[in-house]
């Protein structure tokens, strides 16, 4: 019931979430959350902890078996099937692969979630030059992904969820394949992101980033949270 | 415009990334649809023959020669009276062998031989609105037959009969074959396109992501599959604009009674026809092939 006595600033709410798959595995076990608007707040846990299904259900890629989850103020479990677009245009999300479309640039890449969700081409140019600039990738807008490095891939990544302007974004192991010192680059990158209010939540296995920056951590295992902190580390 | 821009240059791009496939489905559609004209083109030839024969359905009732005036005049009206009958002409003895005397002079395998005396009988010759009434009429007029006025009854409505079997057969067998061919081609239009979905499954991943609907990616697939089977309507339509003079030309010699030409406005119903089931077929099998893949 952590969602209805909640204290009215929560961006997401978790109440009482499990998530079981059809093959028995129990991903998440009882999961109470919230997170505020402004927050920064690092998802950790090994493999296998519930992390990644934490945060499919956030974007309703998948529902849980029990509970009940807010994005926004909008019940994602019960929201009907046509409004999920709406729900993820708010929701940035940037993974450790980058899924970025490698016969398209990187002003492409990144105009291409204005493009598809029915921007104007005038939004679609001034809106991917914005998100461009802000991850300092201006000057790289008409290369290829195959031209950029780890870093610059994933700053693509970052600005194309940006471009929208969500709320929150979600990073799913953003500095995953990347080496420490583009690592620290990106993580100084959504630092910024934060400062200018969007929400962070980024699940991670880098130890340092998270003893360093001190910021909330929500510790996963076995699907359940068993710590949750507001200025933690990596292992308690 | 940059999605009607999007939708139009992605659906290209899916046809010509797999041009086997594509043209492989535009063929099978092309077949489908030619059959689909052929079948259109036959109904609406036999029908036509149908409504030609029907309209000279004729029975004739022959006249005892010593039938009184009035007794005939009044069996005509009564005959007159029948809503099947759509028209009755009294012909003379004289009449009738004035018409076997010209037919004589067309045909050479007819000679008569002795003009001097008329053995014809007066008649009524009847016209019916509808083939299928020829027997009840001709069964009520025999009930006439020896009471004064009526020798002999003769119709022959067997080969309305036959004409109307010939295309009930070959509307069943036509729709049938056109069933077959119809889900061939779904089939072969639905492969194709699961095939430029899993090739565009990371755009389609990230589209969704990013909050596209599910129609803005369903839209290209769907515009792909019209494509195809807009192609193929081209193609059959062709075919059948070429090969149609010498098809009829050929089938009305095969069967005499077959109109000459069908006219402007059957070929554009035809072509209207072809086309809006090659756009039913392209898009509605591209959209089950994306729903299936939208719903994992």
């Amino acid at each position: 019931m952590v969602a209805l006595l909640g204290r009215g600033n929560e961006l997401i709410t978790l109440a009482d979430v499990s998530k079981r798959y059809p093959n028995g595995t129990d991903a998440l076990r009882d999961v109470d959350l919230e997170i505020d608007s402004g927050d920064f707040v690092f998802l950790v846990g090994s493999s296998g902890a519930g992390k990644s299904s934490l945060i499919r259900l956030l974007i309703r890629e998948e529902l849980p078996s029990s509970g009940r989850v807010w994005v926004d103020g909008q019940d994602v479990v019960r929201m009907r099937r046509s409004a999920v677009p709406k729900l993820r245009r708010r929701v940035g999300v940037v993974f450790q692969d980058f899924k970025l479309l490698p016969r398209k640039t990187v002003a492409e890449n990144v105009g291409f979630a204005l493009l598809v969700t029915g921007h104007s081409g005038e939004e679609v140019r001034e809106e991917t030059e914005r998100a461009l600039a802000l991850v300092g990738l201006s000057q790289r807008r008409e290369h290829f992904p195959d031209q950029l490095s780890g870093g610059e891939k994933q700053r693509t990544a970052i600005a194309r969820a940006l471009v929208s302007r969500p709320k929150i974004l979600i990073a799913d192991e953003p500095t995953g394949n990347l080496d420490p010192v583009t690592s620290w680059e990106i993580i100084k990158l959504l630092v910024r992101v934060n400062e200018l209010g969007t929400t962070m939540l980024m699940a991670t296995h880098n130890a340092e980033i998270v003893n360093a920056l001190r910021r909330r951590v929500v510790h996963l295992d076995h699907g359940m949270v068993v710590r949750d902190e507001r200025e933690g580390q990596y292992a308690a | 415009m940059r999605r009607l821009e999007y939708i139009g240059t992605t659906a290209a791009q899916g046809f010509w990334r797999n041009p086997v496939m594509s043209i492989a489905s535009t063929f099978t559609i092309g077949l489908m649809l030619l059959l689909f004209a052929f079948f259109l083109a036959t109904d609406r030839g036999l029908q036509a023959a149908v409504g030609v024969l029907e309209s000279k359905v004729e029975l004739a009732i022959f006249l005892e020669d010593n039938a009184r005036v009035s007794d005939v005049l009044a069996l005509r009206a009564r005959i007159e009276g029948d809503p099947a009958v759509s028209r009755v002409d009294y012909v003379t003895k004289a009449q009738a062998m004035a018409r076997l005397v010209d037919i004589a002079a067309r045909r050479p395998d007819i000679q008569i031989v002795d003009t001097s005396s008329n053995p014809l009988q007066d008649s009524l010759e009847i016209k019916l609105g509808h083939a299928q009434d020829a027997s009840r009429v001709a069964a009520s007029l025999r009930e006439e037959i020896g009471k004064g006025v009526v020798s002999d009854v003769v119709d022959n409505p067997q080969v309305v009969d036959k004409l109307l079997t010939i295309t009930r057969v070959l509307s069943f067998g036509g729709l049938a074959v056109l069933a077959m061919m119809l889900i061939v081609a779904l089939f072969v239009i639905v492969n194709t396109i699961r095939i430029a979905v899993h090739a565009r499954r990371d755009e389609i991943e990230i589209m969704k992501l990013v909050g596209a609907t599910d129609w803005f990616v369903r839209w290209p697939f769907i515009v792909e599959g019209m494509l195809v089977g807009a192609l193929g309507a081209v193609a059959a339509t062709a075919v059948v604009l070429v090969a149609a003079g010498p098809v009829m030309g050929a089938m009305v010699n095969f069967i005499e009674i077959l109109p000459l030409s069908f006219g402007t406005t059957f070929v554009w119903q035809l072509v209207g026809s072809v086309f809006a089931l090659a756009l039913a077929v392209g898009g509605g099998g591209a959209m089950l092939s994306v729903r299936a893949h939208l719903a994992k």
